[in-house]
């Protein structure tokens, strides 16, 4: 069974997101509302996969990213991004991150993301 | 899709390797025992092979790789025969045809006749290899292949995704380039197909395999072959291979630096005046004299190239004279590091072939040695060319002069041979029916001799019977900022190029003697010809003086003494070339604009001196 940690400061994402991983047999470890959460459920919990929200309060994604490829530079980490924010998910990839899913997205987008980051 | 930036990519590679080739087959026939050189032979012969058949270059494909198959052949051997490195010479001459009509964007010229008609004399030599070998052309570049993705229409963020497809590609092996490249990607280049080169060991079914997975891809290409298509899109014609330079980062550096300290220098020189400080004003003029020097010598650096890439040429230069001429010649080349400006080097490259020419037509008998020097003297580049052959008879010189009327029998008798040698340049000297055995060289000469006037350089020949003739060319480091002469007529102000002159002098009238109409003075024992510059100017005759001021320089290889109005001293000037219609002006080589505001022109005595000659002829 494999772990995901959803970091995302907005409920309704971190629900839908939770709702698309369980319905494809995934275990929802852990989510995270910032950058600051998401680091240490990280380190506390290892999971397989995180997709991490770009934009959110005390802690921005990329630099939550950051601070757990420093530790655990193997970490599988997938971006959500909004549209508009190519920039900001292009220095996401350079700092490390595997791939990106852009909001609103599709169940099976999601799965096809997470697919090839699993198997890479 | 930018097929255009491969195309150039290839040219200029290949044309290195080709380079290269000639080099090395130069050598290796000099050293026939060299195996390594062979080998390094026929590697050049697989690179370009291999870029030219993911290029889709296909005549370019076939005939690198049936180069590299004779190559191989002699691999196993570890000896090349001379007329097998002829032939080898020939495609190379042959491959550079071909990067000229891609350059075009033209069709490649016909190799097959090259191929067969070698073949064909091969078959008495040695049975030829299977002809299915031939064939194996398509996995030519086993280990470089260009991918081509696109994108699906309903991918949101093309940017990214491209960025992680590349970041995926180069997981299989060594990204060599990319359209968009990476950097443009990052800064935002919008585009939905990728073309990526890759260096990799992983089969291409295996690489599609693993891209498949993707479904923002639309497709998945391996353009073995560029497509027709796109060739024609990008196909702007020629590409201009002097249109950029590549610069060192440390000297980038030094500019910013040197740009840094001007401004600090210029707040200086503000605050100084505003306060009617005048010793620091005078420090800070001194500051800004010492910046702009070194702003100068850097500038100048940007320009320059070592002489290497001019001389690279020659030893196939020499070798190809050899073989026609059955002499035994070698090529010694000394200071090929030194660093002289581009555009005086371009100009070099024809006389230089010429005067290896002359030297080995004419110089040397049977065998010996012809050389070539290139040394800095202060603001002046001098490169030298040498042969230890039989050397000039000077008397023959002045006999043929006589002859052909250049001369009267009155200058053979003064003249001495230093001067004689320069009479090789008149244009006169180098009809056909004087270019016999014993008239020595010449030939072409005077094209020489104007090309490195027109760069405000001095040539020079000096000979020594039986021992062989040098050749020399003095040349300024720079041809747009010079050092010159500046002296009056009526008025106007003239530059005269250093580097044109022998020497100045103040005499009194007195000294001046007449032989028949001609005004001379003498000089160090040397009767010298006057000629006045405002009687070639055409301007009224001066008021007479106490001293008369000469410029000692060359004219048509003879000194003459030019009498100007005043000498004005030295100064470095940066010149420009004059607009249209004022370029048309004989004895005019461009015009500067002095420090104080004043405007002069730069004066060429002989070029002036020919348009006389012309209108009187």
């Amino acid at each position: 069974m494999k772990q995901v940690l959803i970091v995302d400061d907005a409920l309704f994402m971190r629900n839908l997101l939770r709702d698309i991983f369980e319905g494809a047999g995934w275990t929802v470890v852990a989510e995270a509302e910032d950058g600051f959460q998401a680091v240490e459920q990280f380190q506390a919990l290892q999971p397989d996969l995180v997709t991490m929200d770009i934009v959110m309060p005390r802690m921005g994604g990329i630099d939550a990213m950051r601070r757990i490829l420093q530790d655990f530079p193997e970490a599988r980490i997938v971006m959500c991004s909004a549209l508009g924010q190519e920039r900001m998910v292009m220095e996401a990839i350079n700092a490390g991150a595997m791939d990106f899913i852009v909001k609103p997205f599709q169940d099976q987008q999601v799965l096809d993301v997470v697919a090839r980051v699993c198997n890479a | 899709m930018d097929i255009e930036k491969y195309r150039k990519m290839f040219l200029s590679e290949a044309a290195e390797h080709l380079q290269n080739m000639a080099k090395q087959l130069v050598a290796v026939e000099a050293d026939p025992e060299d195996g390594e050189g062979i080998n390094s032979l026929f590697r050049e012969a697989h690179s370009i092979k291999g870029m030219a058949a993911t290029m889709g270059f296909d005549a370019t494909t076939r005939l690198a790789h049936h180069l590299e198959d004779r190559l191989a052949e002699f691999r196993g051997k570890g000896q090349i025969s001379s007329e097998m490195i002829d032939r080898l010479l020939a495609g190379v001459d042959l491959l550079e045809g071909l990067l000229e009509d891609i350059a075009q964007g033209e069709q490649e010229r016909d190799v097959d006749l090259f191929i067969h008609g070698e073949q064909l004399a091969l078959i008495e030599l040695e049975p030829l290899d299977s002809a299915e070998e031939d064939d194996a052309c398509c996995d030519l570049a086993s280990n470089r292949m260009l991918i081509r993705l696109l994108l699906d229409e309903s991918v949101v963020a093309p940017g990214p995704r491209l960025l992680v497809l590349l970041n995926r590609v180069a997981e299989f092996g060594t990204v060599l380039e990319t359209t968009p490249s990476e950097e443009n990607l990052l800064q935002g280049e919008i585009s939905r197909t990728l073309l990526v080169q890759l260096e990799t060991e992983i089969p291409q079914q295996e690489i599609l395999k693993r891209l498949e997975c993707y479904r923002e891809l639309s497709k998945i290409e391996f353009p073995a072959a560029v497509l027709e298509e796109e060739t024609a899109r990008n196909k702007p014609g020629r590409v201009s291979a002097t249109s950029t330079v590549r610069v060192d980062t440390d000297l980038l550096d030094r500019f910013i630096n040197l740009t840094g300290e001007l401004i600090t220098n210029r707040y200086q020189l503000q605050s100084a005046a505003g306060e009617k400080d005048w010793t620091e004003l005078n420090e800070g003029l001194g500051q800004l004299a010492r910046l702009v020097k070194s702003l100068h010598h850097q500038v100048l650096q940007v320009r320059m190239m070592p002489l290497e890439s001019v001389t690279g040429r020659l030893p196939r230069t020499v070798r190809d004279l050899c073989r026609s001429s059955g002499k035994e010649v070698r090529l010694e080349v000394l200071g090929a590091s030194l660093e002289i400006d581009r555009s005086i080097l371009e100009a070099l490259t024809d006389p230089l072939t010429h005067m290896i020419r002359n030297a080995i037509d004419h110089g040397i008998a049977k065998q010996g040695t012809v050389q070539i020097k290139a040394w800095r003297e202060r603001d002046q580049i001098l490169i030298q060319v040498a042969d230890d052959g039989r050397g000039i008879d000077p008397e023959m010189v002045r006999q043929r002069a006589l002859d052909s009327n250049l001369i009267s029998p009155g200058q053979a008798q003064t003249m001495r041979d230093f001067e004689t040698y320069q009479l090789l340049c008149l244009p006169g000297f180098t009809t056909k029916e004087q270019v016999t055995e014993t008239s020595g060289r010449g030939v072409g000469m005077d094209v020489v001799k104007s090309v490195v006037e027109k760069l405000g350089g001095v040539l020079l020949i000096d000979s020594n019977l039986g021992k062989g003739t040098r050749v020399t060319m003095k040349l300024p480091l720079s041809v747009a900022i010079i050092r010159v002469l500046l002296v009056l007529c009526d008025g106007s102000l003239l530059g005269i190029p250093i580097t044109r002159i022998l020497q100045t002098v103040e005499v009194e009238p007195g000294e001046v003697q007449t032989s028949g109409k001609q005004l001379a003075i003498s000089l160090h024992g040397e009767l010298i010809p006057l000629l006045s510059l405002r009687k070639i100017m055409q301007r009224p005759k001066g008021p007479g003086k106490t001293m008369l001021s000469l410029v000692i320089t060359e004219v048509f290889g003879r000194k003459v003494g030019l009498v100007v109005d005043r000498l004005q001293g030295q100064q470095e000037v940066f010149v420009q070339s004059l607009p249209s219609p004022f370029d048309q002006l004989r004895g005019t080589g461009g015009g500067a604009i002095l420090g104080d505001g004043r405007i002069m022109f730069l004066f060429d005595l002989q070029s002036k001196l020919e348009g006389r000659r012309a209108k009187g002829a």
